[in-house]
């Protein structure tokens, strides 16, 4: 396995949990294309054009790519907070030609301002580490943090409300579910993540320009979600690295390893149309390793 | 936290790590010799560059023949490894790093110069040898020592056209530009050409903006031809140009038409068809150049088109780019084995030695003579302006060199 190939993969599960969290709530943004590119035009930005970072240093600091990180995640922030009020009023694929006007909007600006590049974009953006050994190292932590986060927010209050609105919204409003507020959250949450990812790929990526955030990414970050499955966070993680890493790891296959891609992507939601990775699945593995740790009753009967 | 999210995120780290761990560092280890001296290209064979990748792959197959049947590098022939790059940032960073990875001495490619700017940075850090083919963008050889291209770039070549098209129609005035802003090569040339038209006073009366992957450009061509230019010049690649240039003949522009380094391919004739008829392209290329390289190349190129009738015999400029820079890899490869043979050399030593060479020497190829600037800018004697020539069936046709 390549290293880099694998930095890859875990940006991709990154993004897939950024589409899964609103889908949590039942809404279908796919707006994680933005706040990603937004991330990236940041880290980008900064690391070229703030020499007090310290791009001219042999490493680019780590301390910086935080920095960069903090900021993209604010903006993504403030940005996902004023545009969610609207957006979220909408529901179904109504938000889903929203989110996808924002992305639109967002790339056509970045193609026409100066600074961000144009469709050259930035390029030449310094890097923290030496090799691909050091974004595995940062992709890996944030991705465990993300993990974690969406662990806890199957088990806490704001997690099962999601939950419950996207089973039925009308009732969870009707229990007292503050629904606008959490489907923000979520919403927030998504941009977050998003922004965060796109501040690492740029530095991997060595170049960002705006066909990094356009419509294809957003089909394809749906892709990891509707294969992997959205009902549990390992889903879309699983997802995210499988799909990224198929067209690699096809590359023996020759001229068909993209038909074969195409195949995979269409047989999987055929035969699993929840997903490959659902709670009922766990259900069922815990309940065949407990079978056979734990000796039943009856054996030790005479 | 309980039992089954700690599992998976165990189970997650681990296999990270020990994926992380198969990480490949033999650039300490000697250069692997067993299957032949190993070079890689990359190539865009699939995405909306295509059309380039496969001209690309025909030329870089008909160098290594050549090589090869001549005794490859001083008795060991010379092993190719060819990989797709997509069209897209990611892909070609991918392929670039799996073919560091194994071991090759030197890279070819790749195909675009957006995707040159994310990838070659890579190659750059890992001290490999990048000769790209097609990069015409400004700045790719400053990406680093490693870096160096045969292609000339466009601020030297596209003003060409433009004043050709001036010698063929002295009484121009109003020139309509197209450009697609969405893609690097598109609006790097056209700032070229608008240059090149403002300085021969020929200011554009409207420049149009469309899409890559736009496929209808009826708004914009009327909004040009409202203008009533009588020049129109095209900063588009071989799809969205090809569209474009049928739509201007169907909605009734008669004008001539100039188009940039995108279009240099036969593989446009499918698109336009019979209105590819009058295009102008500046070229790098001759297939009129009567030197013994390119007579050698020449022959070789109509013998992979002996079976396909229609086929034109006459190579295009990406083919013979690609045929020039797998030649030039070539030739430092036999330069560098007969000062210092390389199953003694470690590789990363060799990889670097290799770059001295192919910045040091003077190369006979198809594009004439060449060499290198310190930085890895090719020094080329000779341009061209062709003009498209469709035959009647309107799906075949030829450059056609304009003196």
């Amino acid at each position: 396995m390549e290293t880099g190939l694998l930095v890859q993969m875990l940006l991709g599960a990154l993004l897939g949990l950024s589409v899964y969290l609103p889908l949590r709530c039942g809404q279908l943004s796919l707006a994680t294309p933005g706040f990603y590119a937004i991330g990236g035009t940041v880290a980008a930005l900064l690391s070229t054009r703030v020499p007090a970072l310290g791009s001219g240093d042999a490493f680019y600091p780590i301390a910086s790519v935080l920095l960069e990180m903090a900021l993209a995640a604010l903006l993504t922030g403030v940005l996902a907070l004023g545009l969610g009020r609207v957006v979220l009023r909408l529901r179904g694929i109504y938000l889903a030609i929203a989110t996808i006007a924002l992305v639109e909007i967002l790339r056509v600006v970045t193609l026409n301002l100066e600074f961000t590049g144009g469709a050259l974009g930035i390029f030449g953006i310094p890097q923290p580490f030496s090799g691909p050994e050091g974004y595995v190292g940062l992709t890996l932590i944030l991705l465990a943090v993300v993990c974690w986060l969406c662990d806890r927010l199957e088990k806490t209050r704001p997690g099962r409300a999601m939950a419950a609105i996207r089973d039925d919204e009308l009732a969870a409003a009707s229990q007292g579910i503050n629904t606008a507020d959490t489907k923000l959250l979520a919403f927030v949450l998504s941009a977050l993540v998003a922004g965060v990812t796109g501040v690492v790929a740029a530095h991997f990526l060595n170049s960002w320009n705006a066909k990094l955030g356009n419509f294809d990414a957003s089909i394809t970050t749906l892709a990891f979600v509707v294969f992997g499955g959205s009902r549990t966070w390992l889903g879309p993680v699983f997802g995210g690295l499988l799909l990224t890493a198929l067209p690699e790891l096809l590359r023996p296959v020759g001229d068909l390893r993209l038909i074969v891609f195409g195949a995979v992507i269409l047989v999987g939601p055929l035969f699993f149309p929840q997903g490959l990775i659902t709670p009922q699945l766990f259900q069922t593995l815990w309940r065949r390793m407990e079978r056979s740790a734990v000796p039943r009753p009856q054996e030790g009967r005479p | 936290m309980n039992r089954r999210f700690s599992a998976s995120l165990v189970a997650l780290l681990a296999s990270g790590i020990s994926l992380s761990g198969c990480t490949d560092t033999t650039a300490k280890g000697p250069v692997n010799l067993s299957k032949g001296v190993p070079v890689g290209a990359v190539l865009a064979l699939t995405g909306n560059a295509n059309v380039y990748g496969q001209d690309q792959k025909t030329g870089i197959e008909l160098a290594l023949k050549a090589l090869n049947s001549a005794g490859g590098v001083n008795g060991q022939p010379i092993a190719l490894s060819l990989e797709d790059s997509g069209s897209d940032e990611p892909s070609a960073n991918a392929a670039f790093n799996l073919q560091i990875n194994r071991g090759v001495l030197a890279l070819i490619g790749p195909t675009l110069s957006q995707q040159a700017f994310s990838a070659d940075p890579i190659a750059q850090r890992r001290g490999v040898p990048v000769v790209a083919p097609s990069n015409t963008a400004k700045g790719i050889p400053q990406i680093g020592h490693f870096i160096s291209r045969v292609s000339a770039q466009s601020s030297v070549i596209a003003p060409l056209s433009i004043a050709q098209a001036l010698k063929l129609n002295p009484g121009l005035r109003r020139a309509a530009v197209f450009y697609a802003q969405d893609d690097a090569y598109s609006t790097a040339e056209t700032v070229i050409f608008q240059k090149a038209l403002t300085d021969k006073g020929l200011k554009p009366v409207t420049v149009q903006r469309t899409q890559l992957n736009d496929q209808d450009f009826q708004n914009q061509i009327t909004a040009a031809l409202n203008q009533q230019p009588d020049l129109v010049v095209l900063s588009l690649q071989a799809v969205d140009g090809g569209n474009m240039i049928r739509q201007l003949r169907e909605l009734g522009y008669k004008g001539p038409i100039v188009v940039g380094n995108g279009m240099n391919t036969p593989n446009i004739y499918p698109i336009c068809q019979r209105y590819c008829d009058g295009i102008l392209i500046a070229q790098a290329y001759s297939p009129e150049l009567a030197t013994p390289t390119n007579q050698r190349f020449l022959a070789a190129f109509a013998a992979t088109q002996a079976r396909n009738p229609t086929a034109s015999r006459i190579p295009p400029q990406l083919t013979a780019q690609a045929y020039t820079a797998m030649q030039v890899i070539g030739e430092a490869l036999q330069r560098l084995d007969r000062k210092h043979p390389l199953k003694t050399l470690p590789l990363a030593q060799a990889r670097k030695a290799l770059m001295d060479e192919i910045l040091s020497g003077t190369y006979q190829t198809p594009l004439g003579e060449i060499r290198f600037t310190p930085e890895g800018e090719v020094i080329q004697k000779n341009f061209y302006v062709a003009k498209v020539r469709m035959n009647p069936d309107g799906k075949t046709g030829r450059f056609t060199l304009l003196p």
